[in-house]
C-alpha cells in the first residue's frame, strides 16, 4: 500500500461544504440584493431629486453666509439650556435606573421573578425614544425644556438600567462570594465589595448617556419641548439662514466639547 | 488503613459525607476530623473531589448524605441564620485570592469584619476602631503591614494571598479552609504562604485544612496528609510517616 492510498481512508469534512459552497454563495447574494431592492423600494430612493435639489441647497448655503450674530447671546442661552437638559435628564434617568438595575442584574436579583419584568420594563423604556416621549409630555405639562427633560429621563433610565445591569453581571463572583461568605448581608457586600468595583465603571456609562442626551436634546426643541432645537425649527419655518448657520454651528461647537469632555473624564475614570 | 487520634478535640468533624452530580458519585462516605491547631493536607489529583469537598464543608453545594460539625454545628442542620452565623467562623482562602482589585489591602482585610459590623457603618465605610486595630494587626501578622494602602491589584500573588490569610484572621475564625491556596504561586511564595497557615494554627488554635497537589508541601507544612482519590479517602496518615506508595496510591489513574 502506498502512503497516498493510506492517507485516502479519512472521512473529509471538507468535501461536502466545497460541494455546495457556489450554491451557499448564490443564496447569500440573493438574499442580500433582495433586502437592498425592498429597502430602496420602501424609501423612494431618488437621485434625480437629489440632483434636482441640489441648486436650491446651494443657494441656500450662499444666502446663509455671512452667519447672523446679533442673537448669539440669546442662542447662547438656549445652547446652555440644552446641555442643562441634558443634566437634568439623566440625572433622573440615573435615579430610576439605580433600584430598576439591582433588579434586572442576574447576579443581584433578590428573585427571579422580578428579574423578567425588570427586563421588560426597561426594553419598554429603551424601546420609545426621548423624543416620542416628549411629544407625550409635551401635551401633559406643556411646551418647554421640562417636557424634554422628562422625556430624556425615561428613555436613559433604560439604557442606563440596561448597561449598568450588564456591567454588574460581568464582575467576577469570586470576591463577592468571599464577602458574603464571612455572613455579611446583601446590602453590605453589594456597598462594600460590589460598589467599588463597578463604580467607575458606572460613572463611565453615565457620562456617555449624558454626552448622547446632548445630542438627542439638540432635536427635541423640534416638537416644541426646549433647547436650541425650538430656535433651529424656528429659523428653518422662516427661512432664515444666516441665524440657522449660526445656530447649527454652535450645536457644532457645543457638541464637539462635550463630546470631548466627556471623554476625557472617563479616560481618567476606568 | 491507619488512622491516628487527632491530639485535641476534633474542631472539624467530617462523618460519613456523601455527594453524587446525577450517577457519578463524587464524595464516597467521606470521614475524617481536623483539631483544633491542627493543620491537615488534602491531597489529590484534579477530579478527586476536593473542590467538591470543600463546597460541601460550607454548604456551597448541597451534600447528598453524612455531617459536618464545624466546631459545634452542625451544618446540615442549621437554618439560614446560623448558617451564616457559622459560616463567619470560617476563614475561606481560594486559589484565585478573590480580592476586591480596586480596594487597599487594609479594605480587603476589612471585609473579615463585615459580620459583625452595622450596615449603615460597612455603607459609609466608618469601621470602629477596634475593627481597624484588628485588621491593621493581621496585616502586621502576615507582614503586609507596609502594603496596607495599596491596591489589591497591585501586589503579587503571594502578597495578595497573605492579605487573605488576613482576612480570615480578621474575622476570627477558628476554622480555615484553603483551596489550592498555592496552586497559582511559584515555590517560594507558596513556601511562605504554607508557612504562615501553620503558624497561625498553632498561635490561634485554628483548624486548618488545606488542599494541595505538590506532596512534598504538604509533608512540609501539614500535620496530616488525606489522600482523597476519586472522591474516597485512600490514605489518612501523619505527615512525616507519608510514603512514595501513597503517593502512587493517590495520583494513580
Amino acid at each position: 500500500m502506498t502512503e497516498r492510498e493510506s492517507a485516502a481512508g479519512y472521512p473529509d469534512p471538507w468535501r461536502s461544504r466545497i460541494r455546495t459552497a457556489p450554491l451557499r454563495f448564490v443564496a447569500t447574494l440573493v438574499f442580500v440584493l433582495g433586502i437592498y431592492g425592498l429597502s430602496l423600494y420602501f424609501v423612494d430612493f431618488d437621485l434625480v431629486r437629489l440632483w434636482g435639489g441640489l441648486p436650491r441647497l446651494a443657494h441656500w448655503a450662499a444666502k446663509a453666509w455671512p452667519p447672523d450674530t446679533h442673537e448669539l447671546s440669546i442662542l447662547s442661552e438656549r445652547a446652555i439650556e440644552t446641555v442643562a437638559m441634558a443634566v437634568v435628564g439623566t440625572t433622573i434617568g440615573v435615579v430610576i435606573a439605580a433600584p430598576c438595575c439591582i433588579l434586572a442584574a442576574r447576579n443581584l436579583t433578590p428573585s427571579r421573578l422580578l428579574y423578567a419584568p425588570a427586563r421588560w420594563f426597561l426594553s419598554i423604556l429603551r424601546g420609545i425614544d426621548s423624543f416620542v416621549f416628549a411629544l407625550l409630555f409635551v401635551a401633559a405639562v406643556g411646551l418647554g425644556p421640562f417636557a424634554g427633560v422628562l422625556g430624556i429621563g425615561l428613555h436613559s433610565a433604560g439604557s442606563i438600567a440596561k448597561l449598568w445591569s450588564e456591567a454588574i453581571e460581568a464582575v467576577e463572583p469570586g470576591p463577592l462570594e468571599a464577602a458574603a461568605l464571612t455572613g455579611a448581608n446583601r446590602l453590605k457586600v453589594i456597598a462594600y465589595a460590589l460598589l467599588p468595583d463597578v463604580l467607575p465603571n458606572l460613572s463611565s456609562i453615565t457620562l456617555y448617556m449624558w454626552e448622547f442626551n446632548v445630542r438627542s436634546s439638540t432635536v427635541l426643541g423640534v416638537v416644541g419641548a426646549g433647547g436650541i432645537g425650538q430656535e433651529l425649527k424656528n429659523s428653518v419655518d422662516l427661512l432664515d439662514f444666516p441665524r440657522l448657520f449660526t445656530i447649527i454651528l454652535i450645536i457644532l461647537v457645543m457638541v464637539t466639547a462635550i463630546d470631548q469632555f466627556s471623554a476625557w473624564l472617563r479616560r481618567r475614570l476606568v | 488503613m491507619i488512622v491516628t487520634a487527632p491530639p485535641h478535640e476534633p474542631a472539624i468533624r467530617i462523618v460519613g459525607l456523601k455527594k453524587r452530580f446525577g450517577e457519578r458519585i463524587v464524595l464516597d462516605e467521606v470521614s475524617f476530623d481536623v483539631a483544633a491547631g491542627e493543620v491537615v493536607a488534602l491531597l489529590g489529583a484534579s477530579g478527586a473531589g476536593k473542590t467538591t469537598l470543600f463546597r460541601c464543608l460550607t454548604r456551597l453545594a448541597q451534600s447528598d448524605g453524612g455531617q459536618v460539625f464545624l466546631g459545634e454545628h452542625a451544618m446540615r442542620a442549621l437554618d439560614r441564620r446560623q448558617l451564616s452565623r457559622a459560616r463567619s467562623e470560617v476563614g475561606l482562602i481560594f486559589q484565585q485570592f478573590n480580592l476586591i482589585r480596586r480596594l487597599s489591602a487594609l479594605d480587603n482585610v476589612l471585609v473579615g469584619r463585615l459580620g459583625s459590623v452595622p450596615t449603615w457603618r460597612v455603607m459609609l465605610r466608618r469601621f470602629p476602631h477596634r475593627d481597624r486595630q484588628l485588621a491593621l494587626a493581621a496585616l502586621d501578622r502576615v507582614g503586609m503591614l507596609p502594603y496596607a494602602l495599596q491596591r489589591a491589584d497591585s501586589l503579587s500573588g503571594g502578597q495578595q494571598q497573605r492579605v487573605a490569610i488576613a482576612r480570615a484572621l480578621a474575622q476570627c475564625s477558628r476554622f480555615v479552609l484553603a483551596d489550592e491556596p498555592v496552586a497559582s504561586l511559584d515555590p517560594e511564595a507558596a513556601r511562605s504562604v504554607l508557612t504562615i497557615l501553620r503558624d497561625i494554627a498553632r498561635e490561634r488554635m485554628i483548624a486548618v485544612l488545606v488542599s494541595l497537589h505538590q506532596i512534598e508541601f504538604a509533608r512540609q507544612f501539614a500535620d496530616r496528609v488525606i489522600g482523597l482519590r476519586a472522591g474516597r479517602i485512600v490514605a489518612d496518615r501523619p505527615a512525616a510517616l507519608l510514603a512514595e506508595a501513597d503517593h502512587r496510591m493517590i495520583f494513580a489513574t
